[in-house]
Parts: structure tokens; C-alpha cells; sequence
């Protein structure tokens, strides 16, 4: 029926982006001259990894406190919370960034990392005083993929059975001992999904970004600096292109740009749902 | 209530006096007392709903896993109150171990389960090693196993997990284990086996097995304690309760009227 | 009964037992209780802090004629935006719900497994793109190679590709989770599948489409990139597929990250505070159907 449509979809948007196979130079130039797209895939490298971490590591926090330590009655509206999250605009989320994060940023976080951790690479100056940049992009990406690794990581803990716990707290473990020895290696997959996916999440994450990380063509000399993600600059080129400058490269390196992010992207969510399923399948053969 | 022990007389490492368990709406024990002499099987019999699995659950501190639940009374293991407020539940649980209704192994190599509860203290490698094989032993499971002790532990068929399971426990040197009717998810084999390990080890400690099944009460136990809608009915040699029981209540159940 | 005469086997008590080591794994397991809740304040303040200041820029300037006016909207009015973004989202999320629904129910009751697990795996995948990605498709097939231009219906197009996949998943769920046992009473009976759709297994999936009808929705107004790729600001509210029309968002990127003057600055926050507001509406909506019909449900399930 009509479903045929939502697969079609998805490969139509493969066969268009194949406009231009051509370009494949992954120079660091900026992509005046030569266009090779390496320095926004540094950019994308750059905010989604660290963002993926951190993200990664307060969500198994706040899941590990939402399983058990905390009382039912406050998790009951907390976890919501935390889903939220999820659910308020990219856009939002960049005025947001803009005006009330990056000042704080630019005036008071930056100059502290640049007095104190200078010599862990990168964190040296020089600053921007208006807080825009990459560590302000991990920020924001990093609140972006909160709710989906909390939110897997908190179903992976919740499918470990009760008896397997017990078992554990019997044996004589402290709570935070079953967490890490059994509760953990259990929901494995379930943790490595919440990777995938977040990863997925802040890596294409497109308009947030582009208000924040400032848009730039170079590559970023520090933390603080700006630059771009692949995500971000497909978004500004086509958003500028539509008026209607289209040189053929242009539209084509346009089109490579795509398809890498579109490859990236599905091999990391075809790899984040098939660790759900096999998660998913193995419980419910009740293993 | 009688509480005649049936071997030796040594003095009880475990006794129950006066123990509630209240609920918000209702009791589900209520003024249990009960000893637990040493080197010797106590099943726990009585209807579903009777309260056995929680009173087990009491005298290893995990009732306090359910929420809602408040414990009056007094839980002894060699001669101090579990429940006093110095005590640290994790403490308990080293002395008095328990054992599942279903093999609860972990995600693991034989040998690891084995080791879970001594790695946690960190003992030295040699210790556990030692360990490991004489609890496997103890189990009834190390001729099963000890050519391949790396092996995932969800290899094993069911009884031999509920065996590890019991090895598992038995790693820490506990002198009370409790045991939650561990063979009614086994098939006939698996049960006897498991029930042969019960036998042996009644020798060593104290055993507090809850079961449903009274020809298994009668096979391993050395004495019986009837409970029923919370409340201790009767206790004694499981000879005495079995065939010459005190209590109506008793009879019926024994005979198979409920439960 | 020998209650005080219980002698410790082993010469320690439990009372003292408190090794160096044993001391540290109970302090530490005490103190991770006390850390890890604080973690929840990461995800909790943002949150506060975004909903606080957007207010805190939009309120005081809010007023009945702003939000109504209709004048041409790069001035100082919301009339024509909101306009804009209703009757775009009207549209997009009818035609999500038709190619949803559709494909959720057919793919749940009539496709066999292999097939099944094909169009599942993309509808998932559609989910996961970033939104560019579809907004480019959307500008390459609907704007170009349709030649429909930068227009209202490219946008709806566009935007209900992005919903229909949510739609699509919720329906699935729905009807593979209605309970077997149920589902074979029905057509055991004699009843046609379509009638079975209609009549048994609709209301009882109904809540969790509904559900997923508004998260559908709750993510689609916020989206931005598949808009502002296949459409372009309108002066006045649209009155033909082809015509401009303005979406909310759309509104706050440009105004915003393109030309950042304070005159503007005010109507893009107004903007991203209505569009917080009818998110926020949205998603506590979805919990309360869910929570309260989860309840109902629970009957079903004996």
C-alpha cells in the first residue's frame, strides 16, 4: 500500500544524493577552492564524540540513581523530566544557547578553563568572548542525547529480572556492587544501543548547532574556537543555495555532504535498533 | 508449640522471637518464635499466601526490599538482633545466605560466580581459588564442572544452576543458608540431585528451606514449622508433625485439604 | 526455648566486623546514593533555565494583537506565523496520519514477517535522520523535480515524511500488542480483517495512536530544517498550495541566526515561547493519555 511510500522515501533520498560522485577529496581546505568536506567532518567529529561521552556518562548516573537509589515516589516525575528534554525544539534549544549560555561561556567558564586546565591540549587560548564555539556545542549536543542514552540505559537496567538482583544484594553486595557487577553486564546491550543512538542524535543534529558553533569554515585551533559540523553547513549552504546560486559543484559537493552524513547515520542507527531487538527478542524467550 | 530438636543439644546460631511483618493494611506475620538449631534442616511449610517466603526473607534483611513493609521483633544470629541498628544489612547477608526459587546464576564464567561474593571483599586470589572448589564441592557440582570452570555459567542445565547458585552462596562460608523453594522450577532429576545436596549439607549448617511440597519436607528435613496466614501453628521433628501433628490446622494441610 | 544462651560460633560478632575494607564499600556505596540523584539536576536545570528565560523575553511583550495581528510578520506581529504554522501542521499531520496509519496497519495485520521486517527497519531508520537530510530530499524531489518551488505544499510534503514514521511505529505497536488471544477470538469468528480493524482492534489501539498522533505533532512543529528548505517566509497567510507561508519556526531562524537585531530578537522569542508552550501542552497531554489508558487497558490483558 501506501507503506511502500516510507521505503521508497528512504531510497530516493540515496539515489538523489548520488547527483555527485565526483568530489571525494577530503582535504582540510576550506571548501572555496577545493571542496573537501574533512573540515566540517573534524567539526562533526569533534562536538558529537565528546557530547556522546558525556551524555553517555550522566546518563548511566541518572539512570543508576533512577533503578536504585531513589524512592519511587520522586522518580516517578523526575525520569520524566529528563525526557523533556527530548522533546523541545532544536530551535528553542539555539536561542537558548545563544543568548543566555554563551555569555555565561564567553564571560565566566572559558576564562576559568583557560587560567586553570591550560595545558591539557587544546583548552589554551585564545578565548572568544562571546562563548560561541565547540565547547559550547558539546554542551548543547550533549543535553540533546541525555534523554535517549537515559532513557535506553534506564530500560536496560529496569529488564534486569529481579531475582538476578536479589540474588546479588543476598550474596551480600552493597547496591552500587550488584549495579556495576551484575545490573550492568546484563543490560550491556541495552548501554551500547544508548551509545549508538545518542550518538546518532548528536551527530545529525543540525539547527542547534549551526546557531552556536558560529559557522565557520576553518578548522577549530581550540576548544573554544569556532568551526562547523557537516550537518550544520549543508544546512546554511542550502539555506543561502536556495536563492539560487548552483554551481555544479556546489550542488554536488551539496550531495556529497549528504550522503556521507546520511552513512553515518544509518549505520550507526542500523547498529543502535539491531542491539534493541536482540535485547528485546532474548527477554521475551525469557532468557 | 513444641520445639523439641531432634540432634544433639547445641544452642541455637539462629532464632526468631516475636517477629512481625506488618503491611499497611494487614499482618503478613504475626509474633513468630522459632529456633533454628545448629547442623540441621528446618522446612517452612504452609498454603500460598501463609507468609513463609517473606518470613524467610526476614532473616537474611531483605524483606526490607519491599517497600510498605515494617518489621517488629527480633531476628538472633549468634546472639545479636539482626535488626539492631548498628547492624548493616550487607553484613547479614554474608552470614546468612540464600538461595532462589529459580538458578539466578550471573552473566559469567562458572568460576566467577562462584568467586562474586569473595572478589567483592577482595580476598586474594589463592583464597578464592580454595574457595571456589570446596563450595563447588559442597555444591555437589564439582565433578560436573571442574574440567571447565571458564565456561559461561548459562551453559548449564537448570539444576546445575541452581547448584552453582548454592555454591555461589556457599563461597562466603555463611553458617545459616536459606534456601527459597529452590527445586520447584527443576524437573524430577535435577530436584533429587539437588535435594541429595541439601542432605549433605544439613551436616554442616543450618538449613531453612520453604517449600511447598511436603514429601519434600519429609525426605530432607529434620524438623518442620507450619505456618499459616502469618501465624506459627506448630513446630517439631518433622517425624512428630508429619504423623502425629498437634494442630487441626496442621493435619489438614499435611493431608492436602489446601494449600 | 534458649534465647540468651545462643553462643557465636566463630569468635567476631557481626556488630564488629567493620574491616578497613568493608567500612569503605558501605561508605562508598552511601555516598554514590548521595552523588548520582544530583546528576538529575544536569538534565533538570537546563530545562528550567530554557523555560524560565524564554518566558521571562516573551511575556512582557506578549499582547492579544500581537498574537492576532496580521499584518506582513517581519514587523512586530505573530498573526501571520501562527496562521501559517496551524494550517501547515493540519495538513501535514492528516497526511502523516493517513500514510501512517495505513502503512502501520497494514504492515501489523497483513505483511508477512520478512516483508514486515523490512519496512519496520526503514521506518525506524527515517526516524533516526537528521532532519536536513530529509529537508534536502524534500527540496530535490518536491521543489525541484516536482516543480512545485519553494511553497506551502512542498513544506507539508516535506514535514509529513518527517511525522509519518512516528505515526507509522505507533500504529504498528499498537496492533501487534493487542492481545493474541483476543485477536483470534475475532477472526475465529468469522470477522473480515478490515472489520476487525474497525470495530476491535481500533479502540483498543486507539489511545496508543492518539498518543503517538500528538508526539508526531509535538515533533513536527519543532522541526525546522525540512521547512525552511522547501519553503519561504510569506508575507501574508497562504491561500494556495503554491503561495509562501511562514512557519514558527522557520520564523526564529531567520529572524535570529541570520540577522540578529534586537527588534527582531523580540519576535523570534515570542515565537520560540509559543512554540515551548504548545511542546510542552503536547508531551504532557501524550503522558496523561497514556498514563490514564494504560489503567483501562489493563483489563485486557487477563
Amino acid at each position: 500500500m501506501i507503506l511502500i511510500g516510507i521505503i521508497v522515501a528512504l531510497i530516493g533520498a540515496t539515489s538523489f544524493t548520488n547527483f555527485g560522485w565526483q568530489f571525494f577529496s577530503f582535504h582540510w581546505d576550506p571548501p572555496q577552492n577545493q571542496w573537501g568536506i574533512g573540515v566540517f567532518l573534524v567539526g562533526s567529529f569533534l562536538t558529537a564524540v565528546p557530547a556522546l561521552i558525556f551524555s553517555m556518562l550522566i546518563g548511566i548516573g541518572i539512570a543508576v540513581a533512577s533503578t536504585t537509589y531513589l524512592p519511587e515516589y520522586l522518580t516517578r516525575w523526575l525520569d520524566p523530566f529528563v525526557d523533556l528534554l527530548a522533546g523541545i525544539p532544536s530551535v528553542v534549544y539555539g536561542i537558548w544557547a545563544f543568548v543566555i549560555v554563551a555569555p555565561i561561556f564567553g564571560a565566566t567558564i572559558e576564562p576559568w578553563l583557560v587560567g586553570n586546565v591550560y595545558f591539557i591540549p587544546g583548552f589554551g587560548p585564545p578565548i572568544r568572548s562571546d562563548g560561541l564555539g565547540i565547547l559550547i556545542s558539546i554542551f548543547i549536543l550533549t543535553l540533546m542525547a541525555l534523554p535517549i542514552t537515559t532513557l535506553l540505559i534506564r530500560d536496560a537496567l529496569r529488564s534486569v529480572p529481579k531475582d538476578l538482583w536479589e540474588s546479588g544484594l543476598a550474596l551480600g553486595a552493597t547496591r552500587w556492587e550488584v549495579v556495576r557487577r551484575v545490573a550492568i553486564p546484563h543490560g550491556r546491550r541495552g548501554i551500547f544501543s544508548a551509545a549508538f543512538l545518542g550518538f546518532g542524535r548528536a551527530f545529525g543534529e543540525t539547527v542547534a548547532v549551526a546557531m552556536v558553533l558560529g559557522a565557520a569554515t576553518n578548522l577549530p585551533k581550540n576548544v573554544y574556537d569556532t568551526g562547523n559540523t557537516v550537518a550544520a553547513q549543508m544546512f546554511e549552504l542550502l539555506d543561502s543555495a536556495i536563492g539560487g546560486t548552483g554551481s555544479p559543484q556546489f550542488l554536488a559537493a551539496l550531495a556529497e555532504m549528504g550522503l556521507v552524513l546520511l552513512a553515518i547515520s544509518l549505520v550507526v542507527n542500523i547498529l543502535g535498533r539491531r542491539l534493541i531487538a536482540s535485547l528485546y527478542t532474548e527477554q521475551v524467550q525469557g532468557l | 508449640m513444641s520445639d523439641a530438636a531432634p540432634t544433639p543439644h547445641e544452642p541455637p546460631i539462629l532464632n526468631v522471637q516475636g517477629l512481625s511483618v506488618l503491611a499497611k493494611d494487614r499482618k503478613i506475620l504475626d509474633n513468630v518464635t522459632l529456633d533454628f538449631p545448629g547442623h540441621s534442616l528446618t522446612a517452612v511449610v504452609g498454603p500460598s499466601g501463609c507468609g513463609k517466603t517473606t518470613f524467610v526473607r526476614t532473616l537474611n534483611r531483605m524483606v526490607e526490599l519491599t517497600p510498605g513493609l515494617r518489621v517488629t521483633g527480633k531476628v538472633n544470629y549468634a546472639g545479636q538482633n539482626i535488626y539492631a541498628r548498628e547492624v548493616n544489612p550487607v553484613m547479614v547477608r554474608r552470614r546468612i545466605g540464600m538461595v532462589f526459587q529459580r538458578p539466578t546464576v550471573f552473566p559469567m564464567s562458572i568460576f566467577e560466580n562462584a568467586a562474586f561474593g569473595l572478589r567483592l571483599v577482595h580476598e586474594s586470589e589463592d583464597v578464592i581459588d580454595r574457595a571456589v572448589t570446596e563450595s563447588l564441592v559442597r555444591a555437589g557440582l564439582w565433578d560436573e564442572v571442574k574440567t571447565d570452570l571458564d565456561r559461561s555459567a548459562l551453559s548449564l542445565s537448570g539444576g546445575q544452576q541452581q547448584r552453582l547458585c548454592i555454591a555461589r552462596a556457599l563461597a562466603v562460608n555463611p553458617k545459616v543458608l536459606l534456601l527459597d523453594e529452590p527445586t520447584s522450577a527443576l524437573d524430577p532429576a535435577a530436584t533429587q540431585r539437588v535435594e541429595q545436596t541439601m542432605e549433605r549439607l544439613k551436616q554442616e549448617i543450618v538449613l531453612v528451606l520453604v517449600t511447598h511440597n511436603v514429601s519434600q519436607a519429609a525426605r530432607v528435613s529434620d524438623r518442620v514449622a507450619f505456618l499459616h496466614t502469618g501465624h506459627l501453628i506448630e513446630v517439631g521433628a518433622t517425624a512428630d508433625i508429619l504423623e502425629r501433628p498437634k494442630n487441626p490446622l496442621t493435619e489438614q494441610f499435611i493431608t492436602g485439604r489446601f494449600g | 526455648m534458649n534465647v540468651t544462651g545462643t553462643v557465636a560460633p566463630e569468635g567476631r560478632s557481626l556488630l564488629y566486623d567493620r574491616s578497613a575494607r568493608t567500612r569503605w564499600r558501605l561508605g562508598f556505596d552511601r555516598w554514590i546514593g548521595r552523588l548520582l540523584p544530583l546528576l538529575f539536576l544536569v538534565a533538570i536545570l537546563p530545562i528550567l533555565s530554557l523555560v524560565y528565560y524564554i518566558s521571562a523575553k516573551a511575556v512582557p511583550t506578549l499582547s492579544w494583537t500581537v498574537l492576532t495581528s496580521t499584518s506582513p510578520y517581519r514587523t512586530d506581529a505573530l498573526g501571520v506565523p501562527i496562521i501559517g504554522t496551524f494550517e501547515v501542521m493540519t495538513v501535514a499531520t492528516l497526511l502523516a496520519v493517513l500514510f501512517g496509519l495505513f502503512g502501520g496497519i497494514a504492515t501489523a495485520e497483513f505483511l508477512s514477517d520478512r516483508v514486515a521486517g523490512w519496512v519496520r527497519m526503514s521506518a525506524n531508520l527515517l526516524v533516526g535522520t537528521p532532519s536536513i537530510i530529509l529537508g534536502y530530499f524534500g527540496y530535490f524531489t518536491f521543489v525541484l523535480y516536482f516543480g512545485w518551488g519553494l511553497s506551502f505544499i512542498a513544506g507539508v510534503f516535506t514535514l509529513s515524511f518527517f511525522m509519518t514514521p512516528y505515526i507509522f511505529r505507533t500504529a504498528d505497536l499498537a496492533f501487534t500488542s493487542v492481545p493474541r488471544h483476543i485477536r483470534e477470538a475475532a477472526l475465529g469468528s468469522g470477522a473480515k480483517p478490515a472489520q476487525y480493524i474497525l470495530r476491535i482492534g481500533t479502540p483498543i489501539a486507539f489511545p496508543q495512536i492518539l498518543t503517538g498522533i500528538f508526539l508526531a505533532m509535538a515533533i513536527g512543529v519543532g522541526e525546522t530544517a525540512p521547512i525552511v528548505l522547501t519553503t519561504t517566509p510569506g508575507v501574508l497567510a497562504p491561500h494556495s498550495i503554491y503561495s509562501p507561508v511562514t512557519f514558527l519556526t522557520q520564523l526564529i531562524w531567520e529572524n535570529f541566526a541570520q540577522a540578529p537585531s534586537t527588534g527582531l530578537q523580540t519576535l523570534a522569542f515570542q515565537a520560540a515561547f509559543l512554540l515551548m508552550v504548545t511542546v510542552i501542552i503536547l508531551n504532557v497531554v501524550v503522558r496523561l493519555i497514556s498514563n490514564r489508558f494504560r489503567k483501562r487497558l489493563e483489563g485486557l490483558y487477563q
